[in-house]
């Protein structure tokens, strides 16, 4: 027993040194680091070759980390001192306030030789919340629409009914009909209203409380034949076929195309922008104003605009980027696909989202939670 | 006593169907983790026959093995670091019982047990911040800053647990040893070591399994290059569970069984010969 007891000792003995020497090993490393780079994306955000092909090729090490919402970012943001040299943001509202809030730290772009081939549009949308272009660094971009199941829907609603329209979701005699079936909306106030109101072909840059309640109005009227209200849990039930329509992002309506594709469930799912106008959103690059590898973080943006490299994460995540001389580049599935590059019609309808005065936050998240429970 | 035998049959079925629903209860989702991990299909819900191909893709999968690395080396860092502390603890809060100030110290030892985890994990990455900006260390938060963080909370169950077995502790033993001429050290490491050794053994594996599983306070304190198995798994919920998942949990539950079998044997034995010997 004296000897288990002395062989324990020992061995925590051991343990306290090895775990001592890694705390202290562990800072002295981060402190030091040299020739690295540290990126924050979004999970399933990048081709599975491009960290290490840039790897290969500089010689800079990268530390890639994901999250999987902008307010796990933001937390980090705001902590500060988050140790990362690159972060992906949405625009709006999250990089807009970031930048606002001093965040970020400008761009050097002597050192982003590939700067002119982003798209001159993409870079004028967001100069209202970033002026110049000087702190954000368009990645990809998508649109918010509609995902459908086809065959269902097409049974329920005939085969002439378009699909491309807000109807699926707003009209209370269409939304009657296919609420056995399943539609969803997102839980998303600003997404849901701005939707609403091109839906009913009224002005969508307009944030007052009226506004909002004219929205929250046909929000309403659609409310007892909406299942559930969720910005993510549609990816698996269009995927399953638990759920026919869903007011959705682009890139999780395909997502949930490809796995049902690939599980060979015989459920067929599309995604429509609606004419009437989607909303567009852009995910951005920004660095952190205490970065500790600016050079390298500027090395990497450099990188994922090569025209090649981009066109190769494009691929992969089926979204569409921001640059322009890629777009030759991109498979024609992909490029093909109306879902990802929507055709010039509606492409002159989009919408983009402003970003909401406090006071109007505060009225139309009362008003959401109001429809919401259906009172 | 025929009578309570009577009524002890009476209850018979009464005592199989809560012990086959206990068993369900417990059991039947990690069965079904298990089972969907060999579906060939990608979707958790829908069978499509059996297949190891997850676990192929599992062994290309850099960044979920190297999150599942980090946790285990974590774990078992901050469990060892805990089981030291939480002993000495626990030792000053039984030896020095009357002193004032250890009173209120068992109290204050008890307090991460009941603190929602979000205010640990906030108050700790505040600290963290403060001590950087104050002494310039952590510089950065990482692995290292992690472990401190478990350690924190892992050291109040591994007292506790300690705590309740010093307590119990025939003290004569330690009297006689230091009659004998031992000094404290020693007695502390022929005597009472081996005597608290089921619980030092039970509160490190309690501080690894608070480790592993954590979630929150790590996500508050970690920093780039350090997500944790559960970062990473939570983080990827949003585009579905891979099956990958299912397969890391599958031979987590294998390592564990063979691991408490293991360590039940071994008990077993250890029993028989003790009774032997009386």
């Amino acid at each position: 027993m004296k000897k288990v007891a002395c062989g324990l000792a020992r061995v925590i003995a051991w343990f306290t040194v090895r775990a001592t020497g890694l705390v202290f090993a562990g800072s002295a490393l981060n402190a030091a680091a040299q020739g690295s780079v540290n990126v924050y994306n979004w999970s399933d955000y990048i081709a599975d070759d491009t960290i290490s092909n840039f790897q290969s090729r500089t010689g800079i090490s990268v530390s890639y980390d994901v999250y999987d919402s902008n307010e796990v970012l933001e937390t980090r943001m705001l902590a500060g001192r988050s140790g990362y040299d690159l972060v992906v943001p949405t625009a709006r509202p999250f990089a807009d306030r970031h930048v606002r809030a001093g965040l970020y730290q400008p761009l050097d772009k002597s050192l982003l030789d590939n700067y002119g081939n982003l798209d001159p549009v993409i870079l004028q949308s967001l100069a209202d919340i970033d002026p110049g272009n000087q702190y954000l660094l368009p990645y990809m971009w998508g649109t918010t629409g509609i995902g459908y199941n086809v065959d269902k829907v097409k049974e329920i609603l005939g085969d002439d009914m378009p699909l491309d329209t807000w109807r699926l979701v707003f009209d209370p005699e269409i939304v009657s009909r296919l609420s056995a079936c399943g539609v969803s909306l997102m839980d998303d106030a600003t997404e849901v209203f701005v939707a609403a109101r091109a839906y009913r072909g009224l002005p969508t840059d307009d944030y007052s409380s009226a506004a909002a309640q004219e929205a929250a109005d046909v929000v309403a009227a659609a409310r007892p034949y909406i299942r559930y209200f969720h910005s993510s849990s549609y990816i698996s039930d269009l995927a399953n076929g638990d759920l026919c329509v869903a007011h959705g992002y682009s890139g999780d309506v395909l997502q949930a195309r490809d796995r049902a594709n690939e599980a060979d469930n015989g459920v067929n799912i599309a995604y429509a922008a609606p004419a009437e106008g989607a909303v567009v959103w852009t995910d951005v690059f920004a660095i952190p104003v205490d970065a500790p590898n600016v050079a390298n973080a500027h090395a990497f943006l450099n990188y994922i605009m090569e025209p090649e490299v981009i066109a190769g994460v494009s691929n992969y995540v089926a979204y569409a980027n921001a640059n322009s001389a890629s777009v030759s580049l991109v498979d024609d599935v992909v490029r093909n696909d109306p879902g990802i590059y929507p055709p010039a019609a509606t492409q002159e309808r989009f919408i983009v989202l402003q970003t909401p005065s406090d006071s109007q936050i505060r009225s139309m998240n009362r008003l959401w939670t109001r429809v919401k429970t259906g009172r | 006593m025929s009578a309570i035998k009577q009524h002890r049959r009476a209850g018979f079925p009464w005592l199989w169907t809560a012990l086959a629903f206990g068993y369900v209860f417990l059991y039947a989702p990690i069965l079904s983790l298990i089972v969907y991990s060999f579906n060939e299909s990608r979707l958790v819900t829908v069978w499509a026959g059996f297949s190891t191909r997850w676990y192929g893709e599992l062994m290309q999968n850099e960044q979920l093995l190297s999150a599942a690395w980090l946790s285990i080396k974590v774990a078992a860092v901050a469990a060892t670091i805990a089981v030291v502390l939480g002993t000495l603890a626990a030792m000053t809060l039984v030896r020095f019982r009357r002193q004032w100030g250890a009173r209120s110290m068992g109290i204050m030892v008890a307090a991460p047990l009941v603190m929602p985890e979000i205010i640990l994990g906030l108050s700790l990455l505040l600290l963290f911040m403060s001590m950087a900006d104050l002494i310039g260390w952590p510089a950065s938060r990482g692995q290292g800053t992690i472990i401190m963080a478990h350690v924190t909370f892992c050291m109040a169950y591994v007292t506790v647990v300690v705590q309740s077995r010093l307590a119990y502790m025939d003290a004569s033993l330690e009297e006689a040893a230091m009659d004998l001429g031992a000094r404290p050290l020693k007695v502390f490491f022929t005597i009472t070591l081996p005597v608290i050794a089921p619980s030092l053994v039970a509160g490190w594996l309690l501080a690894f399994t608070l480790s592993m599983d954590d979630l929150v306070v790590a996500s508050f304190v970690s920093g780039p290059g350090a997500t944790t198995l559960p970062m990473v798994v939570y983080s990827s919920v949003r585009l579905g569970v891979s099956p990958q998942i299912n397969a890391l949990a599958t031979i987590i539950i294998a390592v564990v069984v063979v691991a408490v079998s293991v360590a039940g044997y071994l008990m077993y034995r250890q029993d028989k010969q003790r009774t032997n010997m009386q």
